[in-house]
């Protein structure tokens, strides 16, 4: 077997000569014959009794399908982590946007006034719209007491850290809700066939998801629902759980009218109904040694997570679970819940939990070392995690991680020292004050826990007649590279070309279940898979006598070709089997939350406008350490691209809410960056392999976008030393705390402890 | 996509009396649609209500520009693009160059057209204030009449003009009186680009005899219409900026503003921005002021010379000697608006044998050598102006070189071109254009192309 | 609404697309987009937003640079269009398009279309643009996946290959 190396090197993209020359086909871009377009009838109010439809004048309702609840086979719900949502609100609301009628028609434009023309008569009933409102229970909207989950997670001997400390620090963090603005929109097509079943396409991140989803809703069985995954622009968990509620509406009006029908969301719509990054409060206690060493802490993580429940549950582990960040806490208590709202669910957005409590943690650092009097870089080099040392969750780091050597590498990289100096000197006669900020932390990678024995992900590597192979897995590529990153995989474990091999579309009638396209897990998990399954497409050529030991990749694919010819097609099949020693306790949650951890530090260098109170960035540092770079050019490409959203849920994303609907859902009033607005990003990589990881890769899909807006608001506050601990922060945000004295922005830190 | 094309009817006349004569016959009922970058995106989010449009897209008698009688008429279906490359707007109007840079990206750019943003009347439109300060004045059409309007008083309340029914922009007049003016614009919005404004200022200052003479400040997105600060200018003019002074202005602008909270921003947010960008605007405006002294003081040297060495110093702004010497003859010059003009009526009245030996005291473009005879300062400054051509590579300097043979061929003389911002390639462009030329025309392009350079070197001479 | 929605009638639009001659009968007002998706099976232009801040429909019309969702129909009468299905030809990618997929300029490829058509025009008018230019170049072109970076890089190293020639 020759070695020629791929994996590691930037081979060409496998989708993209589609995508370049306009030819890759995406939902939209499919019509089938007899389509009808489809559109949703949605909720005006927060909360309240259906009393009655009226189909108002001005529209031939005789040409519409119209289907409600009444029109589920099924049950009528989004089947997820538990059956509360519907698919259609069955007399009653819970959040604005909820879906109660779907219309369909064969001319697309008269789609708009039609829904426009239902009107609903609603018995309203009281809402609430906050944290607050929901942990005060006046109102209580979901299950008994508004909450979906909870998770304690204790270590060590927290009630008695507070005792000897020498100061004890508190302080809360809150985070806004981030829309995905993924820049296709949701769109499904579905097609119903009384004896073949259920077909839809899709922009899909899972198509299994939407499979068990759809089986619930129609009452049928595995093999009577195929889904098959489109070409899709974008997701960011965006389109992890959503798309089951589109491909719903879209099969129900299918089914009811027996000709295909096409639904896609405009961006208002997109914006107004589907996911958000879950809104979160962190409330941090922290019990610190003079020499800035944290003896144990509390913290207290709360997120928003809408009016059902959906994948709530997982967020608010994910976030507890990172509460606690790239640090050794010898004792700690983490109260983690999720709450009810009258607001549309939220859901999936790339860190899941993440982004949202190490914001949090790393504000609480730079804070806790303005009390004990040391530097940013000082009290995090003092409580880096070393191997040998357990997490929150009692995993003991067994990787030769050096965090203090990857600090200094990011210090030097971004010139810190001199800068802070130099700015610290400067600011006082400038007009416009410059500032540096650091973050340090850490992603797990792959399902947390128990998660990836319980979903058992199966690949399969399939030989074709012209003696190539074809990966087939569930795995959806969206941008991220998932198609050419395995195909390299399978390539290199077969000392192949890279040309030699290929990767089926998703689509459940044609490939297993490899689990969700979620969780930074497919290269880590599936590629390793994936490189196995190969390894038995090798090993059955081997038996059959037809390959030599030392073949070239042309003889490789002239055996495999030759043995199709003979036996027919066959494939190889691997399956997830958790590693021995990785041991996680579901009840207590402790143990090894994850199979691999990457680690990074990140530093933003800012200016801040003192006319306009506006933040630019003017030099971002991202170092980070990932197993191994599979493909430097997409890889050096997640990492941007997910800073960016970082710098945008740092500083541009507002969703601005009013009764628990978003106003401002159209790209003119939804800031995400230009081209114009974001800095140079320098991106650095470090390899100390992983065991659990294909070629020693772990995830990287998340990783970025925790780090960018703690790493921000450091650097702001070093600026202008003021504290501000909500994002996002915006320049009028910047002003009140400036010049106004009405309303404290937040909680500054308070100190206690001995003097 | 929430209209349905079905219900909407569009026309396309195709001449500015055909459509007049639509909108006379059924006034109100037409909606003039030009590039549509607004229009389009009320009907795409279903909230048009008038279902009756008339294009006036790139109707030849509003997509002009004219320059006449010391004023320039920009016809109202001009896009900003159309803005950005005209010369005389970039040189003259700086702030409506500006603003329609900062108007959407580039796509938008190429449709959005001065008209539309004065008509849509949103007070956040981003030319607005820049018509305010440069006092324009609007050609109002309809069938039966044309008037003349002041923009100041175009606006009457939010997203409410002067417009009678069956009347259309025809053009915005601008007059060319403000070159001795220091234009200032700052546009402050959600984001770098393609962003709606919070606060839009334009600001003009005219320093004279230590004092501020003259001074505009016009504000967007901060009240129902574009607006002037009138009382801020007013403690502004005829003094001198001290730090005392800028604080006043700040805090009279902050006050004199009325904006509200909405979707993007706040009222007081807007108010103290408001006051942050005239302080700027009026921190600059002193250090302009100051390098205007040393202009004063370097013509006012210069004045008093004798003729020949007047003529002498200021020889290496052109070349031409009968040039230098009818300048010096015009003395006294008092201000730099007078010496560009000076400069342009004798350049334009010289004969051409005088005008070729300014054109010989240049370097061929992209060669480090000049004629011997030049003087040191017109070395140092063609050195300066052919920067970026320096610094181009090997095959673009080579096509240079071969292109400047060509043309000394077809017009035995050395190729002109004012190279200053422009990149090799673009010159290398302009190059094999201008061979297309006759040879009259050529004559007068590189005429033109001497009088830029002149302008640039003149201010360069009066800094120093 | 007070008008009444009487059906109007449509219209016969020709307009070159790609350096065919096409001719539809469609609204006026329908949008240019939808003219070239619905009517002319041309997918590759794309809608992202609907109001003209995404750059996702971008296509060149008479050379010039524009969001096909804010043209309606009857104005694009007569004119050339050029889509992203226009440049590649007989197969052989565009230097533009082969510089996109070397310096990973495209990742979910749903701006691709409308960011390498803004890319173009771009250096029509600089063949060699500074990364100040790529940036205002392509600031009404929306990418929530690459961050801009890799895409500035494609055009920059596209315009060292002579792409605009």
């Amino acid at each position: 077997m020759k070695n020629i190396p791929i994996v590691g090197t930037s081979v060409p993209r496998m989708e993209g000569r589609g995508k370049v020359t306009g030819h890759a086909r995406y939902v939209d871009d499919m019509v089938l014959p007899g389509m009808l377009y489809g559109a949703t009838v949605r909720s005006r109010i927060p909360r309240g009794i259906v009393k009655k439809f009226l189909f108002g004048p001005g529209v031939n309702w005789n040409e519409f399908v119209v289907v409600s609840a009444k029109d589920i086979p099924g049950k009528n719900c989004i089947a997820l982590i538990e059956d509360d949502q519907p698919c259609l609100a069955d007399g009653v609301v819970n959040h604005p946007e909820e879906p109660l009628l779907l219309l369909a028609h064969p001319d697309r434009h008269l789609l708009p006034k039609a829904v426009d023309a239902v009107s609903v008569e609603y018995e309203p009933l009281p809402a609430i719209f906050s944290l607050e409102e929901s942990e005060a229970r006046q109102q209580i909207i979901w299950g008994a007491d508004n909450t979906f989950k909870s998770y304690l997670i204790e270590k060590g001997d927290v009630d008695s850290v507070w005792q000897n400390a020498d100061h004890i620090v508190e302080a809360e963090y809150t985070t806004g809700a981030q829309e995905q603005l993924y820049i296709e929109n949701n769109g499904m097509i579905a097609a119903f066939d009384p004896e073949q079943g259920l077909t839809v396409w899709g922009s899909l991140q899972c198509p299994y998801y939407i499979h068990k989803a759809l089986m619930k809703l129609f009452a049928l069985s595995a093999d009577r629902v195929r889904v098959v995954q489109m070409e899709t622009g974008g997701a960011f968990g965006g389109k992890e759980e959503y798309p089951s509620i589109i491909a719903a509406h879209a099969s129900l009006l299918a089914a009811k009218s027996g000709k295909p029908v096409k639904i896609i969301y405009d961006r208002m719509e997109d914006m107004a109904a589907t996911t958000k990054r879950h809104p979160s409060r962190t409330r941090h206690r922290t019990a610190v040694a003079k020499d800035g060493r944290i003896l144990g802490g509390e913290i207290d993580f709360t997120i928003d997570g809408g009016a059902y429940k959906t994948l709530s549950p997982v967020v608010l582990s994910r976030g507890a679970i990172h509460a606690g960040g790239p640090y050794y806490w010898p004792s700690i208590r983490i109260r983690a819940k999720a709450v009810a709202t009258n607001a549309p669910p939220h859901g999936a957005f790339r860190g899941f939990g993440a982004p949202q409590s190490l914001f949090a943690l790393e504000r609480h650092m730079d804070h806790i070392a303005q009390v004990v009097g040391l530097s940013p870089v000082e009290i995090r080099r003092r409580n880096f995690l070393q191997p040998g040392h357990t997490t929150t969750t009692g995993q003991t780091i067994d990787e030769p991680i050096d965090l203090g050597n990857l600090l200094d590498r990011a210090l030097e990289l971004s010139s810190y020292h001199a800068k802070k100096e130099n700015f610290s000197r400067e600011n006082a006669q400038a007009a416009h004050k410059k500032g540096i900020g650091i973050a340090s932390f850490l992603h797990g990678a792959g399902f947390t826990g128990s998660g990836e024995r319980f979903l058992g992900s199966v690949v399969g590597v399939e030989a074709v007649r012209d003696g190539t192979l074809r990966i087939l897995v569930s795995s959806t590529e969206f941008g991220q590279g998932t198609n050419t990153v395995l195909c390299q995989i399978v390539a290199e474990a077969l000392g192949l070309r890279y040309e030699d091999v290929s990767i089926a579309q998703p689509d459940t009638h044609e490939v297993p279940n490899s689990g969700p396209t979620v969780a930074s897990r497919t290269v880590m998990v599936v590629g390793k898979l994936v490189q196995s399954a190969a390894v038995g497409i090798r090993n059955t050529l081997a038996a059959s006598g037809m390959l030599s030991d030392d073949y070239s990749p042309e003889e490789f694919r002239a055996a495999c070709g030759a043995y199709v010819r003979k036996h027919g097609k066959f494939r190889s099949v691997a399956q997830y089997e958790q590693p021995d020693g990785i041991f996680w306790d579901d009840e207590k949650y402790r143990g090894s939350a994850y199979a691999a951890f990457a680690w990074a530090v990140y530093i933003a260098e800012v200016t801040v406008d003192l006319a306009t109170y506006s933040v630019a960035i003017d030099d971002f540092v991202a170092l980070q350490e990932i197993g191994k770079v599979l493909h430097p050019v997409f890889a050096k490409g997640q990492i941007i691209g997910g800073v960016a959203q970082g710098i945008g849920f740092a500083l541009y994303e507002k969703v601005v809410w009013d009764q628990g609907r978003m106003q401002n859902g159209q790209m003119t009033n939804y800031i995400m960056p230009t081209s114009a607005d974001l800095p140079p990003i320098r991106v650095y990589f470090e390899e100390l392999g992983n065991v659990y990881g294909a070629y020693g890769a772990k995830g990287i899909g998340e990783l970025p976008m925790d780090g960018p807006a703690p790493a921000i608001i450091n650097a702001v506050e070093d600026a202008l030393h003021v504290s501000f601990n909500s994002i996002p922060l915006l320049p009028e945000d910047i002003f009140a705390a400036l010049y106004e004295n009405s309303a404290p922005l937040t909680i500054a830190p308070t100190a206690r402890g001995r003097a | 996509m929430r209209a349905n094309p079905a219900e909407y009817e569009l026309v396309a006349p195709g001449t500015l009396p055909r459509v007049l004569s639509l909108l006379a016959h059924d006034p109100g009922a037409w909606l003039p649609i030009a590039g549509g970058t607004d229009v389009m995106v009320q009907y795409s989010a279903g909230k048009l209500p008038s279902r009756k449009l008339v294009s006036i897209w790139n109707l030849p008698e509003l997509r002009r520009i004219d320059i006449s009688g010391g004023e320039i008429q920009i016809g109202a279906a001009c896009t900003y693009t159309d803005l950005r490359e005209h010369e005389t707007i970039s040189r003259e109007f700086p702030l409506v160059a500006s603003a329609a840079a900062w108007t959407g990206g580039i796509a938008n750019q190429n449709r959005g057209t001065i008209g539309g943003n004065i008509v849509n009347a949103s007070p956040a439109a981003d030319s607005l204030p820049a018509l305010m300060v440069y006092e324009a004045e609007l050609l109002l059409v309809s069938l039966r009449a044309e008037r003349r309007v002041p923009y100041a008083n175009f606006h009457i309340g939010y997203r409410q003009t002067q417009l009678a029914p069956g009347e259309l922009v025809r053009a915005v007049c601008l007059k060319k009186q403000f070159s001795g003016y220091y234009a200032h614009a700052r546009k402050v919005g959600a984001r770098n680009a393609q962003a709606i404004s919070k606060v839009c200022l334009a600001a003009l200052g005219h320093p004279a005899n230590g004092v501020i003479e003259d001074l505009r400040l016009a504000v967007g997105s901060v009240a129902p219409v574009p607006m002037r600060l009138a009382e801020t200018e007013r403690i502004v003019k005829g003094n001198r900026i001290d730090p005392q002074l800028i604080q006043l202005a700040k805090t009279m602008a902050a006050k004199e503003v009325r904006p509200i909270d909405d979707i993007r921003s706040t009222s007081r947010y807007r108010a103290a921005v408001t006051g942050n960008l005239v302080a700027e605007f009026l921190e600059r405006l002193r250090a302009h002021a100051g390098r205007g002294e040393t202009r004063e003081n370097v013509l006012a040297r210069w004045n008093n010379l004798p003729a020949d060495k007047a003529a002498e110093d200021i020889l290496p702004c052109c070349g031409s000697k009968t040039w230098a010497l009818a300048m010096a003859k015009r003395r006294p010059i008092l201000a730099e608006a007078a010496l560009l003009s000076a400069c342009d009526e004798v350049w334009k009245n010289l004969p051409e044998s005088d005008w070729l030996e300014a054109f010989r005291s240049h370097p061929r473009i992209g060669d480090s050598h000049s004629p011997v005879s030049a003087p040191a300062r017109s070395a140092s400054w063609s050195g300066e102006e052919q920067r970026q051509v320096a610094s181009s590579g090997e095959d673009v300097k080579t096509a240079l070189t071969e292109g400047n043979r060509a043309y000394e061929q077809r017009f035995n003389r050395t190729f002109i071109v004012c190279a200053t911002g422009k990149s090799a390639p673009e010159i290398l462009e302009i190059l094999q254009r201008r061979l297309q030329n006759d040879e009259k025309k050529e004559l007068q392009e590189a005429a033109e192309q001497q009088r830029q350079i002149a302008h640039l070197r003149l201010k360069k001479w009066l800094s120093l | 609404m007070s008008e009444s929605s009487e059906v109007r009638l449509k219209s016969e639009i020709s307009l070159t697309v790609n350096g065919k001659l096409e001719t539809v009968r469609v609204y006026p007002m329908e949008r240019l987009l939808d003219v070239l998706r619905h009517e002319l099976r041309l997918t590759g232009t794309k809608e992202g937003c609907g109001e003209g801040e995404c750059g996702s429909c971008s296509v060149l019309i008479d050379g010039t640079l524009v969001n096909s969702c804010l043209i309606p129909a009857l104005q694009a009468h007569g004119a050339e269009i050029v889509t992203i299905e226009g440049l590649a030809s007989d197969g052989r990618l565009q230097l533009l398009q082969q510089s996109f997929l070397d310096c990973g300029g495209a990742q979910c490829g749903i701006c691709t279309p409308g960011m390498i058509l803004a890319s173009l025009h771009l250096l029509k008018k600089t063949p060699q643009p500074t990364l100040e230019e790529i940036r205002e170049g392509l600031s009404g072109n929306l990418c929530r996946c690459t961050g801009y970076m890799q895409i500035f890089e494609a055009v920059a190293e596209a315009g060292r290959r002579g792409a605009a020639t």
